[in-house]
């Protein structure tokens, strides 16, 4: 589903964002990418959306080659990965239910196919009663899982979520890996960015540690490595 | 179909983003209506100084005064000859008896002067011929033309109007205005695209995050961009409005209170924005329909490169 090969991203070239990374992540897996500040997790997620372009080596999302995409086709993209971040970038002078509904009007879907669709994904993720809210008028936790609703609502094959609980306390926190987990058994694919030691042990899947840009390890049923 | 449901779904979010960032619109709105104001405010004081040059070459005449007892026929002659020529606008012409009674009219209450004229046998006074061009500078023409054989031998004396050495400063002075004016006009017109620009910019500048994330949940550029340039419109055509309900109430207030300084007549500046309204709301308003939505495009494209 997503294979990087020999990848790096050079920003300066005392401070490499990424060294030489090979990655592939099957279809239906969960994988937490897991690293300190600066360890170049970040930089890897912006360059599976596209928000960056690798230095040297190439990307894969889904069979197509993302290395060099033109910007005309970056939408594309961006409408099959579904993506969670953890400022949570909603448009704040749309409501919750117009913030869902936006990421299937920018695909073209027509107005009776959202109006099916989106309450359906604002029940998933519990919502479906503040759907004429603003963002303004939620709290964090809520205003995630209107994030993850408009991650979900064009089916996505991948989700990445960066950092999704950073700006939660634990209890949001753990309703948003719950949710990640239900959205992944469903089939979707779901790449988790994120710090924290605490969620990446307790989930027990797949976890693959950055430090200094490059990956020092890659366990099936990983635990949060702490970089010598 | 698709095509469609984008264009309508464009022009929705283009109207309540409007809607809902009324403030921000308001104050966009509010510096498009200086911006056009002010260029009426230079339109309109053009057109009341060429109301006023305009008033004032009307008032130049020649009077060709006839020597008394010339026979009717001869006058009859003159206007008809005169009347033929492309540059004459009127003859009016006056008989030695209108003359006469004209005269006393104006001289009642001096009865020296009547008394005088109660002396003479005859009427002293032979009939005038009063000529107006169509322009000023068709008089010296006329002059020329009143040297005609068939009545040059009756006529007395040619008063070409005691204004006319003003009425020509005028001219020269309203022509520089004139110049002046539009020069004034195309600076104003100027800052007001620096303005327009600039202020569209920092609306923009302000909604910059909301960009990045519509880019970022796979917006195309152009459905980031339209909605901007439609709303970009949607201003330029309230700010029009508002402009030209501000010039109406203007004119409306104007026009009764300049009458005093145009010698009680219409100053004309109603007079030019109705004869020129249907030119100047699309020129004014595509000009700043047009700039609105270059600026949004193009304050757009900077935060889509991102």
């Amino acid at each position: 589903m997503i294979r990087l090969e020999r990848v790096s991203k050079v920003y300066h070239p005392s401070v490499p964002g990424l060294r030489d990374i090979n990655l592939n992540i099957g279809a239906g897996e969960f994988v937490s990418i897991v690293g300190a500040s600066g360890a170049g997790k970040t930089t890897l997620a912006k360059l599976l959306i596209a928000e960056e372009r690798p230095t040297r080596g190439k990307i894969e999302i889904g069979g197509w080659d993302i290395t060099g995409i033109r910007s005309s086709d970056i939408p594309f993209l961006r409408r099959q990965i579904g993506v969670v971040f953890q400022d949570f970038k909603l448009l704040p002078k749309k409501t919750v239910l117009e913030n869902v509904a936006f990421a299937l009007e920018v695909a073209g879907i027509p107005g009776r196919r959202i109006r099916d669709v989106v309450p359906q994904v604002l029940k998933i993720v519990n919502l479906h009663d503040k759907a004429e809210r603003f963002p303004r008028q939620l709290s964090g936790g809520e205003q995630q899982r209107v994030v993850i609703a408009r991650a979900l609502v064009h089916r996505p094959k991948i989700l990445l979520a960066d950092e999704p609980t950073g700006n939660l306390d634990a209890i949001n926190a753990g309703e948003i890996i719950d949710l990640l987990l239900k959205i992944n058994a469903f089939g979707t694919t779901v790449v988790l960015v994120t710090h924290n030691r605490e969620i990446v042990n307790a989930l027990r899947r797949r976890v693959i540690t950055l430090d200094e840009g490059k990956i020092i390890a890659d366990h099936a049923l990983g635990k949060y490595l702490i970089p010598a | 179909m698709s095509l469609f449901i984008n264009l309508w779904r464009i022009i929705v979010t283009a109207w309540k983003h409007f809607v809902r960032n009324l403030w921000l619109a308001l104050t966009t709105v509010f510096v498009l209506v200086l911006a056009l104001l002010s260029v009426n405010v230079l339109l309109g004081v053009n057109a009341l100084l060429t109301g006023a040059v305009r008033q004032l070459e009307d008032k130049i005449d020649v009077s060709v005064y006839f020597a008394a007892a010339t026979p009717q026929a001869v006058l009859e002659q003159a206007k008809f000859a005169m009347v033929a020529l492309p540059q004459v606008k009127s003859a009016e012409l006056v008989s030695a008896e209108q003359a006469l009674a004209q005269f006393k009219q104006a001289n009642q209450n001096d009865p020296k002067v009547l008394d005088a004229l109660a002396e003479l046998e005859q009427n002293p006074l032979g009939g005038v011929l009063i000529l107006k061009a169509r322009k000023p500078a068709d008089y010296p023409f006329l002059l020329e033309a009143l040297k005609n054989p068939q009545f040059d031998f009756a006529i007395e004396s040619k008063n070409f109007d005691d204004h006319a050495f003003a009425i020509n400063r005028v001219r020269e002075i309203g022509a520089s205005v004139s110049v002046f004016g539009a020069g004034l006009i195309g600076v104003f017109a100027l800052f007001s695209i620096l303005i327009v620009f600039n202020t569209v910019r920092v609306a923009i500048y302000t909604q910059r995050e909301e960009i990045g994330i519509m880019r970022l949940v796979g917006a195309s550029n152009a459905f980031v961009r339209l909605p901007f340039v439609l709303e970009g419109i949607f201003l330029a055509l309230f700010a029009l409005l508002i402009s030209a309900g501000g010039v109406a109430l203007a004119l409306a207030y104007l026009e009764p209170n300049l009458r005093g300084l145009f010698d009680g007549s219409e100053p004309g500046l109603i007079a030019y924005f109705q004869g020129n309204i249907f030119g100047l709301a699309v020129a004014q308003g595509g000009t700043l329909a047009l700039l609105v939505a270059l600026s949004s495009w193009a304050a757009v494209g900077k935060y889509l490169k991102k």
